[in-house]
């Protein structure tokens, strides 16, 4: 039953190791307070494009699990930067070394686990925010002139200031408002001629106008806005098409959101890959310092050369051991127990 | 009668200077605060000077800027004094810098508080400014192919969307003015012309206003050209609408953003202030603190500290003699000459 990855660590190496790891977990840390911060602005983010995007886009689950993974890294960088100062401590090493089994499994299984998945999540779900995305604008676009109807009151004014801020119009150009009734029927003159024809010229009895709302108009234009009338090459004399159209926003809304918001979740996959990169060193350093100190019985200056390893045995035996106590824990037998810890105590004079 | 004596011991004197140290390094840091505000504030104003007719006055943020350094200087300075207090040998080398140094410190802290009161009264200069500059860029709006003006629509656009408002002091200030250029009118149409001739110096005004003035908030799809013809627009009375346009005027927005900003950097400039007067009322103490240690060879005994020597008017007395006998000195000489004379003669 030889020990897994068996690495000797004389005192100099121990020492070396140990102030690697501080390093080390101190940059952990760090990775792990950005992971934080570039989930809560994402968050944030989608917070305030919610109604833009479709209740049923799986989408805000990945800024939450990376969340809970960026408060995992943190606790286990600032647990191992206080278990590597105190391993060249003699006098502060005991307390620490029953923390650091729990910490290692806790680390291991609970924050690798969450960086996993969040790591599987950056790469699957930014898929699911085009179609996200093309539902929550085709129905913001639709409650457009719902401004009296409870539960759609502020659709328009968040569709404006959308795309006011995202400098955009409509879903993927301005022609997506030509093929929506977007003003309320309360401001449309039943007397009206033209409101009568229009109505009747479509099947679903929608007014539709080729007009945009005013937020599509570009500022840049050198000429004051023009908002109806856009497929009328005659109703705006004075029109030069030769000159390049900076009359609207030529940009479609979902193509600015998506690419701002997969821009974000890029982002945050960086951080989350160099987060548990330095996670998974900093556990491993940790298990080899523990062994190691372990084998010296706890005594941090012992001047002799001690082993660190992964696992006491191979796979198979660390399962059984594992099978063996949880067996032994449902029926109290103090004389069972010395029998199991002594062949792991044979381990360490063979190796 | 000394001014506010204190007993100083050994300890109190150590505990002084350290404190004294720790205050001017986070006053140094106060210093670094004032001088970021005051280059914030120059940005900001810098920013928008094309509509303050670019002659705005930056007398405020330069002087923040030029406040803020001088803080870091002294500060780190008299923390270097603090710290080398401690040593009498050390201390030997400062002593004869420091009456002037402290006179220097009483000199920027009135300055100081003058920056202060300054950040709350230049309000009405920028007023004014901005009331001329406004009128200015809402009368080149449509110059947007006339070279060194062509930006001017779209950052007046920008300003209307940003600051939510409309024209000067409300939007009808956009009915008196031809904010349509002349290259997108087109003459033969009679509307055109009928305008044209209405009034006297032969511009295109309409009652309509730019889209960037339309307020999303508004139930009803924005309403910009026609604003005083009811009849024009169905179900709509120009008298009782009022989320349609931005009501706000531009002047008033710009000037209340600056004043908020100008405030705040009023009371951070306040409240550094009163550090810094602890500051220096802190310093003078252990200035005459370590003068008044009877016996330089025992730095055990208990000394007095003190803020002025004599009461304030005997001081303020002894000042204006000492200046009095700074210009009298030659005459002094020269009497004294004579007055040596005179019994020897006699």
């Amino acid at each position: 039953m030889a020990p897994v990855l068996p690495v000797v660590l004389p005192l100099q190496p121990r020492i070396r190791l140990a102030q690697g790891l501080w390093l080390l977990s101190w940059l952990l840390a760090l990775a792990g307070g950005l992971t934080l911060l570039c989930s809560g602005h994402l968050l944030v983010q989608l917070w305030h494009l919610g109604t833009f995007l479709a209740p049923s886009c799986p989408f805000p689950a990945l800024p939450q699990t990376a969340l809970a993974a960026g408060a995992m890294a943190l606790g286990t960088g600032l647990g191992g930067a206080g278990a590597s100062q105190a391993s060249l401590d003699a006098a502060r090493y005991p307390p620490w070394r029953g923390v650091l089994s729990p910490l290692l499994v806790v680390g291991t299984a609970a924050g690798g686990g969450l960086l996993a998945l969040a790591l599987g999540l950056t790469l699957v779900l930014p898929a699911s925010l085009h179609q996200g995305l093309e539902e929550g604008l085709e129905a913001a676009l639709a409650h457009y002139k719902d401004t009296e109807v409870p539960g759609h009151c502020q659709a328009k004014r968040l569709m404006d200031e959308l795309q006011l801020r995202y400098h955009c119009c409509g879903r993927h150009g301005y022609k997506d408002w030509f093929g929506v009734q977007w003003v309320s029927n309360r401001y449309l003159d039943p007397s009206d001629q033209d409101v009568v024809d229009r109505i009747q010229s479509n099947v679903e009895g929608l007014y539709l106008i080729d007009g945009v709302p005013f937020s599509c108009c570009n500022p840049h234009s050198p000429r004051p806005c023009l908002q109806s009338q856009l497929s009328d090459p005659y109703a705006h004399p004075l029109f030069d098409p030769r000159q390049p159209n900076l009359n609207l926003w030529a940009q479609g809304c979902h193509e600015v959101l998506l690419g701002h918001l997969q821009g974000l979740s890029g982002t945050l996959g960086s951080t989350l890959a160099v987060t548990f990169l330095l996670q998974a060193l900093v556990l491993l350093g940790l298990r080899y310092l523990q062994t190691a100190l372990e084998g010296l019985g706890g005594v941090i200056d012992g001047e002799g050369e001690t082993q660190g390893y992964l696992f006491p045995g191979g796979l198979r035996d660390v399962l059984k051991t594992a099978w063996l106590q949880g067996g032994t824990a449902h029926k109290p037998a103090p004389e069972e127990t010395p029998p199991e810890e002594e062949p792991r105590k044979e381990d360490l004079p063979e190796a | 009668m000394a001014l506010l004596k204190v007993k100083f011991d050994q300890k109190k004197r150590v505990k002084l200077a350290q404190g004294l140290w720790l205050m001017n390094w986070l006053s140094v840091l106060a210093g670094i605060v004032l001088f970021s505000l005051g280059l914030f504030l120059k940005i900001e104003l810098r920013k928008r000077s094309e509509v303050m007719n670019n002659s705005e006055s930056h007398f405020v943020p330069n002087s923040l800027i030029g406040v803020g350094v001088l803080s870091c200087v002294l500060n780190s300075l008299a923390g270097k004094i603090c710290y080398d207090a401690l040593d009498p040998a050390k201390y030997a080398k400062w002593k004869p810098w420091l009456k002037p140094y402290l006179a220097v410190c009483v000199l920027f802290n009135a300055i100081l508080f003058l920056v202060a009161l300054c950040c709350f009264l230049l309000r009405g200069s920028l007023e004014t400014t901005l009331a001329y500059g406004l009128k200015n860029g809402m009368k080149y709006y449509r110059d947007t192919d006339t070279p060194g003006r062509c930006f001017m629509k779209k950052t007046i656009d920008m300003l209307q969307i940003e600051f939510r408002c409309c024209g000067n002091n409300g939007f009808r200030d956009w009915f008196e003015i031809q904010w349509i250029s002349n290259r997108y009118l087109d003459f033969s149409s009679k509307e055109v012309k009928d305008r044209i001739k209405s009034n006297v110096d032969g511009r295109y005004l309409v009652d309509g206003v730019p889209f960037s003035c339309c307020n999303p908030s508004s139930p009803r799809p924005c309403i910009q050209y026609q604003l005083t013809n009811n009849s024009a627009h169905y179900s709509y009375d120009h008298q009782t609408e009022e989320l349609n346009l931005w009501l706000q005027g531009c002047r008033a927005a710009l000037l209340s953003y600056y004043s908020s900003l100008m405030n705040s950097m009023g009371v951070v400039t306040l409240l550094v202030w009163l550090f810094e007067v602890s500051i220096t009322a802190g310093l003078r103490y252990l200035h005459t603190a370590l003068e008044n240690v009877s016996n330089p060879e025992d730095p055990e005994c208990e000394s007095e500290g003190w803020l002025l020597e004599k009461s304030v008017p005997e001081t303020w007395k002894a000042f204006v003699e000492s200046c009095k006998k700074l210009g009298k000195s030659n005459q002094v000489e020269v009497e004294g000459a004579d007055a040596g004379q005179a019994p020897e003669a006699g």
